[in-house]
């Protein structure tokens, strides 16, 4: 019983790095310098795409395989150390967080979802995404992992890109697809987690209409 | 897609620091027996109190177990046509914390293990599903789960759908509240003048949804979401994104403020979060009848991203045994404009609302419904 979803790419941009990405722009786009110095690095980066794709109000579907983990790091240091953990670092851990510091800085109070799927994060997104935007309306989805902590390669055997994001602004269409998912070439580089959605970003053309068939 | 189907909860089954079973549960919500207790063992030198699992399972044989159960309780044969949801806010987090005390090296730690996807992967392990997905919103993952079930099945997506919401204790988030100054030492208040914080929980909250309707089904009749735009840690004084999720679930279910019976609060015990709630229940449950108001969580605590699947539960119970339970430590309430339960009610009730937020302004708003006939 399989159904399947076409959604159109409206715009689609994407931001990677091998550690830390430097060209987003943040100072411009978070100008309270209160907002700006609590910001995670998937919160910045969430910011930086949801510019690109000329997004700021409406519903959003975010994922993250491993969430906010610079911040979980910097818990799991204090716990072992039996410090107290700083109240910014617990507020910051949730995986919703970057998406819940761009509703702020958006003033959007539409429905904001985040799933963490492990490496079919990226898939889950779409998904999700699909099933939502069977209303009628645009959504963003986006998908980030931020991998740069001390040490990450101790248990990080695959990415080389640690920062890493996505963000497709779609809608829901009754046309043919352009592209079919399952044989699109990804970065094999980039988290597994968000591979594909990275893959359908990298292959929208930009002159044509680019629509993607999703099934549940 | 105007496919509208009916979606009904079929089977339910929990673990908590208030019971093995949904019976229990009950009981112990009905009867004031919390399951709050002081414990020095998850942050050093503080004692607040928490809610541990009642079983002496370990959390993850107890998620199996309860997946079991739900299985041998219901119509399947099988998982294989069910989609999978989970809804947790730590995943295997308190995995990860073992490791790392033990360690403080990152080299044994199993990242599949570690994220949100562990208690999938759990299950994946014992199971055969038809997909799954796990949302992480924080204290609205499994609220959020439970909504999307509702409108994949509405939608005619999927057969059917097993909801699971599932956090364990861990010190991340013991440390992380007390850190906030939000963890009471005692079971909390929620709605009273002299509330001093929350308890941290932990549970497993698993839900059967279909299209058909069994034996002892409670509907589940619409869903709203929204979003504060806020603060990341507060919600609006006002409450207004609670009261927008309160109002899209009400539209959703096509029901007016006075069908509601009664509202299973998020009520955390929180000065913050009681204060909003109270404030958007006020407004937008102004007229009468004003449904009953009661928080579950001085019994079970907050139980973070399984919150919102086990006071869903909680709803359908109220709906099956047709009582409302009563604020169990409350004595004299901060806002007396709302029908605040002060002792438990027995009496003919139709449509239950369950309340679910979370950090960064998450809102999850939840209507059940009485099933009058199987047809």
């Amino acid at each position: 019983m399989s159904h399947s979803i076409h959604l159109e790419i409206i715009e689609s941009a994407y931001v990677y790095a091998p550690c830390e990405i430097e060209e987003l722009n943040i100072k411009t786009l978070v100008p309270k310098m209160m907002t700006r110095r609590r910001l995670t690095r998937a919160a910045k980066i969430a910011i930086y795409l949801s510019d690109k794709v000329m997004f700021k109000k409406g519903r959003i579907v975010y994922g993250s395989s491993f969430g906010e983990l610079p911040a979980t790091s910097q818990i799991l240091h204090a716990i072992s150390k039996q410090e107290t953990i700083s109240p910014t670092h617990f507020q910051n851990s949730v995986y919703n967080t970057a998406v819940s510091y761009l509703s702020m800085l958006h003033g959007n109070q539409e429905e904001i979802m985040t799933v963490s799927s492990g490496d079919n994060t990226a898939l889950n997104v779409l998904k999700l995404g699909a099933v939502k935007a069977l209303e009628g309306d645009t959504i963003l989805l986006m998908a980030i992992e931020t991998l740069n902590i001390e040490n990450i390669e101790k248990v990080n055997k695959c990415a080389s890109y640690l920062e890493c994001g996505v963000a497709l602004k779609v809608r829901l269409v009754n046309k043919q697809a352009s592209m079919e998912l399952s044989t699109l070439k990804s970065e094999n580089k980039i988290p597994i987690s968000i591979s594909q959605m990275f893959a359908i970003a990298k292959n929208c053309h930009p002159e044509k209409t680019n629509i993607i068939e999703i099934k549940l | 897609m105007k496919i509208k189907n009916k979606v009904y909860i079929t089977a339910t089954t929990s673990s908590s620091c208030a019971g093995e079973n949904n019976q229990i549960l009950f009981e112990n919500v009905l009867s004031c027996s919390t399951g709050i207790v002081q414990d020095s063992n998850y942050f050093f030198n503080a004692k607040p109190a928490i809610g541990k699992l009642s079983s002496s399972n370990t959390f993850y044989d107890e998620l199996i177990l309860q997946c079991k159960k739900v299985l041998k309780n219901s119509y399947l044969e099988n998982y294989k046509d069910t989609l999978l949801l989970i809804g947790s806010s730590v995943g295997g987090m308190n995995v990860t914390e073992d490791i790392y005390m033990c360690t403080e090296d990152y080299a044994d730690i199993d990242p599949n293990k570690h994220h949100i996807q562990a208690i999938s992967n759990t299950l994946t392990a014992e199971f055969d599903f038809y997909d799954t997905l796990s949302f992480s919103t924080a204290c609205t993952s499994s609220a959020n789960a439970m909504g999307y079930a509702y409108e994949v099945l509405s939608k005619g997506l999927y057969k059917n759908v097993l909801v699971v919401g599932a956090d364990s204790l861990s010190r991340t988030t013991v440390g992380g509240f007390l850190t906030l100054g939000v963890l009471s030492s005692e079971p909390c208040k929620p709605f009273d003048e002299s509330r001093n914080g929350m308890n941290v929980s932990e549970a497993v909250a698993c839900l059967l949804i279909e299209t058909d309707m069994r034996e002892g089904s409670v509907e589940l009749c619409g869903v709203g979401y929204s979003s504060d735009a806020y603060h990341m840690t507060h919600p609006h004084p006002d409450g207004q994104g609670a009261k927008e999720a309160m109002s899209k679930a009400l539209d959703e279910a096509k029901l007016k403020p006075h069908d509601i019976d009664y509202i299973n609060a998020h009520g955390t015990g929180t000065q913050a979060n009681d204060s909003a709630e109270g404030n958007a229940i006020e407004t937008l449950f102004s007229e009468k009848p004003k449904p009953y108001i009661s928080s579950t969580k001085s019994i079970t605590g907050h139980t973070l991203g399984a919150a919102g699947a086990l006071e869903a539960i909680i709803s359908c119970m109220v709906i099956k045994e047709q009582t409302i339970p009563s604020n169990t430590f409350l004595k004299k309430a901060e806002n007396r404009k709302i029908n605040l339960s002060l002792e438990n009610h027995s009496q003919e009730l139709k449509y239950v609302m369950s309340n679910s937020f979370a950090f960064g302004g998450n809102n999850c708003s939840l209507i059940f419904g009485k099933v009058d006939h199987v047809s």
